[in-house]
């Protein structure tokens, strides 16, 4: 490589490293750079073998025969390939391919014709594998059907990638994600759409990955609490719900919002073990900018809101009326905790998580919620083809836990929810022939209190949070390591839970005496599956199993639940257009035009 | 689950190899030669992690009298069925996927996804018998059909209720009648499947079908709870088979001669029927076999029979069924076992 190359190379890295300096920033974000810049650095010294430690290591120009080695080592093993390592492959390329040996950089052509590129079975498969293609096929174009691992020529790829892809965006914008508010998921969405912001030629599709990064921000902005992605989750790790900064979306938050503050990776009390293969990185050199209006709400929690949004369940192969039907979400946020849940119901298969209360704390597993560990062959058979006789004892295989009985990930048919503001009825009529009959609640053991009431609430306080629990039926306590585990085995059951803090509340004293005024009514549940309860701020919930949710003699119909509706985001179902505001700004992305206005 | 995913056709497909088998004095003792090699679809492999390193998925060939299956297409493909269509010097080798509908036409030797992101998992491929320009494919979204060799598909589900179709046959005495196994009921399709009629089998989960392969009015089923199913009036009425046990049967084929049906499933041991599915009598069952999920019977000679398990690879019998030898694939899913030129 001659001069020329080298200074162009050089370029290159110093736009990456210092591109954004270019730009003003909000003062808010202002040590953005630094905490890129510092994870660039981190991430540059990691030796696992990844095309993203690959990447850090060259822009930081680290280790760079090490990387070299691990970036032959990733390109010469052929069994590995799929959907994980076709966009990040074509990302690795299209970052440092003027610095690689002529030698690599075919290697990584070649991996694009000689091995599976497997696409996958669900969305975040697809948009990483699509990603991939894309990059691929606008990179090398006007190659014939003999270089490429399907048969198909640069244009077949190209145009398939980049119809899937729109067709994603728009499904996304106007219907919402099917794997929505994933803590550990987040990040095979977010990746490949900054590679796409990051590289795709055509400006239409570069604005709609731009459009796509704000819109994952601002959804989970609204969800986030101090670098917790809070409430409820088409999926997410057991490990991950009951240690919420665990998830590997707090990094992101971490570089994105500034929160939490903690260098997470050197936290093992919140990282107990490093998963995932620093996509971060992307994020860091990325030319995407976080637009502050997103920093904004993602970060001011001076006063208390309710955001609702609706998202769509996964697509239903079989067994289902509807491909993909609406899951509602409700959210109420604090500066202290936030309460949020999904409707209940199987949303998703295996890891599903309907509801809990985050909290603010210096401590892990800072989350108390509840399940009914359901599994079935058929719930998976809804969406996956295998047979769905031991379809559980195959995803067991890989998830590792699907059939436990003390799991804490799981959708159920035998679990609903209502909620209103920081109050939350949570309802389960368990089916006799349910593999485990009993619900399972999630208190950490750290808990500053755990009171059992004599009027049968138990308080609970972690800092300045508060939280009353009212089981209907007999419980039992199982210690456990972190935790203890909350379990009653009636099947008829449900729990009713008010959230509460200094800010709201006074003390954890003056909490409990407002909440002792009064106590969930169920007469008659198990054959009427219906509670009512008024709140400590007077609002009336009626609640019945497969029944109405009524608020204040008015029922609740979920159906009437807008896109996004809250006070910093806002669309209505199939609008295709998302309005973000925060005070007097206002930035709303219009997915039917593919443009944003502020 | 599908052991056997384009039945008419690979059926007469076997029974002519068989004859052809017996009229060289090829057989499956014989050893070397210029001989037809078995096929194995194997769509997931214990070990497996989406995106991970391979853990031997994908289409295996093993030349007859080889014990050693080799993979033949990129590892890490999710395979479901496989086809095969031959007239004359041409031929076309199918896949059918997780990536979409793969084609060879050189062999095995290159192949192209002829579908797009629109069709998903590709669960079975039906080809035309007469013309190789039709294609039709079951996926968890109904039914597709190309006229042009895959170039483009249209969705064929007129008269359907639900949208998950497993399987799809072709008729083996008319290739405009279509049989295809959809999550309620299993379909008939008389005009090359624009129009589809439920055919009302009774019992909820249907899982396969197999067409007699000299009398196409009887029909068997392998169903989700209740054994099989079966009907000598071409669908009209049904009736179930007697002696299996009520468990899920993926796995139905014939002798090429019509005279034996096997059956296999959940926990269920190898069944065979010498009266067209009325009567089933065990042949086989082995604690460490989970499910069968696929079946072939050697062309030539019925004594050869090979199954496909979940997770155990694929085990062989030279005597009829009284005792089998686990012959490879350890790990493997096994969808679909076939012998193909």
């Amino acid at each position: 490589m001659g001069l020329v190359g080298a200074m162009k190379r050089s370029s290159v890295i110093l736009c990456l490293i210092l591109f954004p300096a270019l730009f003003g920033v909000s003062q808010g974000q202002s040590s953005f750079e630094q905490r890129r810049l510092r994870l660039i650095d981190v991430i540059s010294g990691e030796r696992d073998k990844g095309f993203f430690t690959v990447t850090a290591k060259f822009l930081a120009g680290k280790d760079k025969e090490f990387a070299l080695q691990m970036l032959d080592s990733l390109t010469t093993d052929e069994s590995i390939g799929g959907m994980f390592y076709s966009y990040a492959a074509i990302g690795c390329y299209l970052t440092l391919h003027d610095q690689l040996p002529d030698s690599l950089n075919r290697k990584i052509r070649q991996a694009f014709r000689d091995r599976t590129m497997y696409r996958g079975d669900t969305e975040n498969h697809w948009v990483m594998y699509y990603t991939g293609i894309y990059l691929a096929a606008q990179t090398w174009p006007n190659e014939d059907r003999s270089q490429w691992f399907n048969g198909k020529s640069s244009e077949e790829n190209f145009e398939e990638a980049e119809g899937w892809l729109n067709q994603w965006i728009k499904i996304t914008s106007t219907t919402g994600q099917g794997e929505f508010d994933s803590p550990t998921y987040f990040i095979t969405f977010i990746t490949p759409v900054l590679t796409l912001y990051e590289f795709a030629k055509d400006p239409v599709m570069k604005r709609k990955a731009q459009m796509m990064a704000d819109l994952i921000f601002a959804d989970f902005a609204v969800e986030h609490l101090k670098g917790n992605y809070c409430g409820g989750h088409s999926r997410d790790y057991p490990e991950d719900i009951i240690n919420p900064l665990a998830a590997p979306a707090a990094l992101w938050a971490w570089l994105y919002f500034g929160e939490p503050k903690l260098e997470l990776w050197q936290e093992t009390r919140f990282r107990p073990r490093h998963r995932g293969g620093w996509e971060t990185v992307i994020g860091a050199i990325s030319s995407y900018r976080l637009p502050d209006i997103i920093f904004q709400i993602a970060t001011d929690r001076s006063k208390p809101y309710v955001h609702t949004e609706t998202k769509r369940v996964r697509n239903v192969i079989r067994f289902g009326l509807e491909k993909n039907p609406p899951v509602f979400k409700y959210t109420y946020m604090t500066s202290h905790y936030a309460l949020g849940s999904l409707q209940g119901g199987i949303l998703q298969p295996i890891q599903q998580h309907t509801w809990d209360v985050t909290y603010v704390s210096d401590k892990p597993n800072n989350t108390i919620f509840t399940l009914h560990p359901f599994y079935s062959g058929k719930e998976l058979a809804m969406f996956f083809p295998e047979e769905q006789k031991f379809l559980a004892d195959e995803v067991d295989r890989y998830h590792k836990i699907y059939t436990n009985p003390n799991k804490w990930n799981s959708s159920s048919p035998y679990e609903q929810t209502f909620q209103h503001r920081n109050a939350i009825v949570i309802l389960y009529s368990i089916g006799k022939d349910a593999m485990h009959p009993h619900i399972d609640g999630f208190f950490p053991k750290n808990l500053d209190e755990r009171v059992e009431d004599t009027s049968g609430w138990i308080f609970c306080r972690a800092g300045a949070t508060y939280v009353a629990f009212y089981p209907l039926k007999p419980y039992q306590w199982i210690e456990e390591d972190v935790n203890w585990r909350w379990r009653s085995k009636e099947l008829k059951n449900g729990v009713v839970v008010e959230v509460g803090s200094l800010d709201e509340d006074g003390s954890f004293e003056q909490f409990k005496q407002r909440i002792t005024k009064g106590k969930p009514e169920f007469k008659g549940f198990d054959k009427k599956l219906t509670v009512q309860y008024e709140t400590r701020s007077g609002h009336h919930m009626k609640f019945t199993f497969n029944g109405e949710r009524i608020l204040n003699g008015k029922q609740v119909k979920l159906t009437d639940y807008r896109f996004f509706n809250g006070p910093f985001l806002q669309g209505d179902r199939r609008s295709g257009v998302i309005k973000m505001t925060y005070k007097d700004k206002v930035r709303a992305l219009d997915f039917n035009t593919v443009s944003i206005k502020e | 689950m599908i052991p056997i995913t384009v039945t008419t056709i690979l059926l007469s497909l076997a029974f002519l190899v068989g004859e052809w088998l017996s009229l060289s004095g090829l057989d499956s003792k014989k050893q070397g030669g210029d001989q037809p090699s078995f096929y194995a679809a194997v769509f997931l492999n214990r070990g497996h992690v989406s995106g991970g390193a391979s853990s031997n998925i994908g289409l295996f060939r093993r030349e007859v009298g080889d014990t050693t299956w080799r993979n033949i297409y990129h590892p890490n493909l999710f395979t479901f069925g496989i086809g095969f269509w031959q007239r004359g010097s041409t031929s076309r080798y199918y896949i059918a996927g997780g990536n979409g509908l793969h084609r060879s036409t050189d062999g095995g030797k290159s192949w192209r996804i002829l579908t797009s992101w629109q069709t998903e998992e590709i669960l079975s491929v039906a080809l035309d018998p007469i013309d190789s320009s039709i294609l039709y494919i079951a996926t968890p979204f109904g039914v597709f059909k190309s006229t042009n060799e895959g170039k483009r598909w249209e969705k064929k589900m007129k008269g359907m209720e639900k949208w998950y179709v497993q399987q799809i046959i072709i008729d083996g005495k008319n290739h405009r009648t279509l049989y295809a196994v959809a999550e309620d009921d299993l379909y008939r399709s008389r005009d090359a499947g624009d129009q589809w009629v439920a055919l009302g089998v009774g019992v909820p989960g249907i899982l396969t079908v197999l067409q007699h392969p000299v009398d196409p009015s009887v029909l068997i089923v392998g169903t989700e709870d209740d054994g099989v199913r079966v009907s000598d009036d071409g669908g009209k009425t049904w009736k179930a088979g007697r002696g299996l046990p009520r468990t899920a049967f993926y796995a139905l084929r014939s002798s090429p001669d019509g005279r034996t049906h096997y059956a296999g499933g959940y926990k269920s041991g190898l069944w065979k029927s010498g009266d067209m599915g009325g009567t089933w009598s065990l042949v086989w069952l082995a604690p460490e076999v989970e499910a069968i999920l696929s079946i072939f019977v050697y062309p030539g000679n019925s004594q050869h029979l090979i199954i496909g398990t979940n997770g155990q690879g694929v085990y062989e019998s030279l005597d009829g069924g009284r005792s089998w030898t686990n012959t490879g694939l350890k790990g493997a899913h096994v969808k679909q076992i076939e012998l193909y030129p």
